[in-house]
């Protein structure tokens, strides 16, 4: 009997295991809203085809005595009717399944996936590649009269090529597929000499920080309030224009991802009755790492980025706020910040101090790191920016949607087209925060469709 | 798809009212025609306050129960003691078969552990006769040993999956052995056969399924 391939798990993505509970189930949800109703025979064919172009996403995890490891697997995906809450939980301790799940609804295709498999921008290739694969079987009509050009590069879609310099996971064999991107890129980093990344330091000998040298720590406000009866989360989805907000962000001089915070943060202050004139409320921001070193591999690659503003200084306007964190964000990816990031992440990739740690009690101590570090923020978002495809596909697209599990009020925003879809994610049955974001939004005259899920009892029985 | 005048939004929603704000819609907002809410309605799993409400109740039952039949059965009182015990002998197995549900062999495993130190503690308290360690145990080691190999093979377990945990029962059971080196039973023939029985198990695991073990063993204890 042939044995299958398996990967240690790597520690970027162990924490998303220690972390993991039932409410905060660490899945994440791609959406693609198409024109018609989704053919489910379709579906399945795109996603055969896709599957097996992508080893990494053959993977179904399992315990050992000191680590986890992804095991190659000859499960099949099987596309199902959406009839679990957004991002309910994919993994089971014991049970051999795929991290990933297939699922639609009406007009709509889901790919919900597990972040220990991949980051956002790594689930996104397979996605993207799902979503046209269905479309190239959906309305082959499409692709009967296109342009040449675009004929041409539909042929190479499908013909391997030209995505096999970009996405070398379809090359690659399970193990390297599977292989941490942060060990991946060291390995090639050295052997091409251009990073000069301390690997001999101890993770302890690191002492950096996020912030700019003048700050000083202050408590972080937190939202709290009444949690949904069965653990699922309460989802609220905006699609806007993207021009409109383009044209807010400029106003303010500062990029949409920067003029969204800072309406998100005045939102929490407007929203929230005990909240301090002169609070401080912090936000998770994560970076993908690959636009710093070139790495095709789709597993989780990024940093994260926290950026803070306290109330009571000086005017709190949005004006205000959008410089503050600007100036964070910019203090935060230069260049040897960002290396020093990755070098304690290497450093605690390769030089760990805890191997010998019996694996549940090393869950543990990174249950609680995490919870230290959740005392720190009050939101979190995740900007996948703009996705770009070919008008033959894009055209058929008539939104993008991303979401996340939180343990916190988040933010997903992603945008395609014309529009721009920012979905709220939060494990409180409250929407007032997501009510006064809105309300700063259409008072400036943007045009706004909003869709919320049910989560008590009450709602459900209207 | 509906609008709300209070958030100037347009609401994809058949509700009556606004999600962001509660508001219920006028008449000229309703029911207008356009994109229906893309989120369905998906029942309630569970309740968390009626799971934890019923749990109290379903405890605080079973422990008037266990009290009564303390009284009317074993003519005793232990008090609460044995309750509590009982109470958390149940919580355990329930915990361990949901848990584990979906390995039979871990399942058994756990069991296997948590039966055999129930009946140690139930005859320490009952006066500590050793009725555990001379009679129980054996027999508990060797029904988890046949019960798990006849399970995984109705199954069709994959052999990777269960061959550790095989393993693992057969040292187990091999522990009994101790209770004779240190004389702390006086009829030895169960414990016997038992250690007879788990020593053959695993020779036959070990000669079958040596390489897996190998392999398991490699990708479960890396460090």
């Amino acid at each position: 009997m042939e044995r299958k391939g398996w990967v240690r798990l790597d520690h970027a993505s162990n924490i998303f295991l220690a972390a993991r509970n039932s409410r905060d189930t660490k899945v994440f949800r791609l959406t693609a809203e198409l024109e018609d109703e989704v053919d489910p025979v379709l579906l399945q064919r795109a996603l055969d085809k896709t599957y097996a172009q992508y080893l990494l996403y053959h993977s179904v995890l399992r315990r050992g005595f000191f680590w986890y490891y992804l095991e190659m697997s000859d499960l099949k995906p099987q596309v199902a009717p959406e009839l679990l809450p957004p991002c309910a939980p994919i993994y089971h301790f014991d049970h051999k399944e795929l991290l990933f799940r297939v699922i639609y609804r009406a007009d709509r295709i889901h790919f919900e996936i597990f972040h220990v498999l991949a980051d956002g921008t790594g689930a996104l290739w397979f996605f993207e590649d799902l979503i046209k694969e269905y479309i190239f079987l959906r309305y082959p009509e499409s692709f009967c009269d296109m342009k040449k050009q675009e004929r041409e590069w539909k042929d190479q879609q499908t013909a391997d090529s030209f995505s096999h310099y970009f996405r070398p996971q379809r090359a690659q064999n399970f193990t390297e597929s599977a292989y941490s991107a942060f060990r991946s890129v060291i390995s090639t980093s050295k052997k091409a000499g251009k990073l000069a990344l301390r690997l001999g330091k101890k993770t302890s000998n690191y002492v950096f920080t996020d912030h700019l040298p003048t700050e000083k720590k202050r408590k972080v406000y937190q939202v709290k309030g009444k949690k949904t009866p069965d653990n699922r989360m309460r989802v609220v989805e905006m699609s806007l224009p993207t021009k409109q907000v383009l044209a807010l962000a400029r106003e303010q001089k500062t990029s949409v991802m920067i003029y969204l915070i800072a309406l998100f943060f005045e939102s929490i202050r407007k929203a929230s009755p005990d909240f301090q004139e002169t609070g401080t409320v912090s936000v998770s921001v994560p970076v993908n790492l690959r636009q710093f070193y070139p790495s095709n591999s789709a597993r989780n690659f990024f940093l994260t980025t926290r950026l803070e503003y306290t109330y009571g200084k000086e005017m709190d306007n949005v004006t205000n706020i959008c410089q503050k964190l600007s100036e964070q964000l910019q203090y935060q990816l230069r260049p040897e910040l960002v290396d020093e990031k990755m070098n304690k992440q290497l450093a605690f990739e390769y030089n760990f101090p805890g191997r010998l740690i019996f694996r549940p009690l090393k869950d543990m101590i990174l249950k609680f790191v995490n919870l230290w570090n959740n005392q720190n923020l009050t939101i979190a978002i995740s900007n996948m920016g703009r996705v770009d495809m070919p008008e033959a596909i894009g055209g058929r697209i008539q939104q993008l949607v991303l979401l996340t599990s939180a343990v916190r009020p988040q933010f997903c925003m992603i945008s395609s087209g014309e529009k721009m879809t920012i979905c709220f994610t939060s494990p409180f049955i409250d929407t007032t925060i997501q009510k006064e974001f809105a309300r700063q939004l259409t008072k400036q005259g943007v045009v706004l469709e909003v869709a919320a899920n049910q989560v008590t009892a009450a709602e459900l029985e209207e | 798809m509906s609008d709300c005048s209070y958030c100037k939004s347009k609401i994809l929603t058949d509700e009556a009212s606004c999600p962001l704000c509660g508001q219920p819609f006028t008449e000229q907002d309703l029911m207008r025609e356009g994109r229906k809410n893309p989120y369905p309605k998906i029942s309630l799993r569970y309740d968390r306050q009626k799971v934890f409400k019923n749990l109290m109740l379903l405890t605080i039952g079973i422990s008037g129960l266990f009290l009564l039949i303390e009284v009317l059965w074993l003519h005793q009182l232990h008090g609460l003691q044995l309750a509590t015990f009982g109470l958390l002998s149940l919580w355990t197995v329930v915990y361990i078969i949901i848990s584990k549900r979906r390995n039979i062999a871990k399942s058994v495993t756990y069991l296997f552990v948590i039966f055999s130190l129930i009946t140690i503690y139930l005859d320490y308290v009952t006066g500590w006769e050793g009725w555990s360690m001379t009679y129980a145990i054996p027999i508990i080691s060797i029904f988890s040993i046949l019960a798990m190999y006849l399970a995984v093979k109705i199954v069709h377990l994959e052999v990777g999956d269960y061959v550790m945990y095989l393993i693992i029962s057969s040292i187990l059971g091999l522990m009994p052995a101790l209770f004779l080196v240190f004389k702390w039973v006086k009829d030895p023939a169960l414990i016997l056969i038992s250690i007879g029985f788990s020593l053959l198990m695993f020779l036959v695991v070990l000669f079958f399924h040596g390489g897996d073990i190998l392999h398991e063993w490699k990708k479960r204890m890396q460090i």
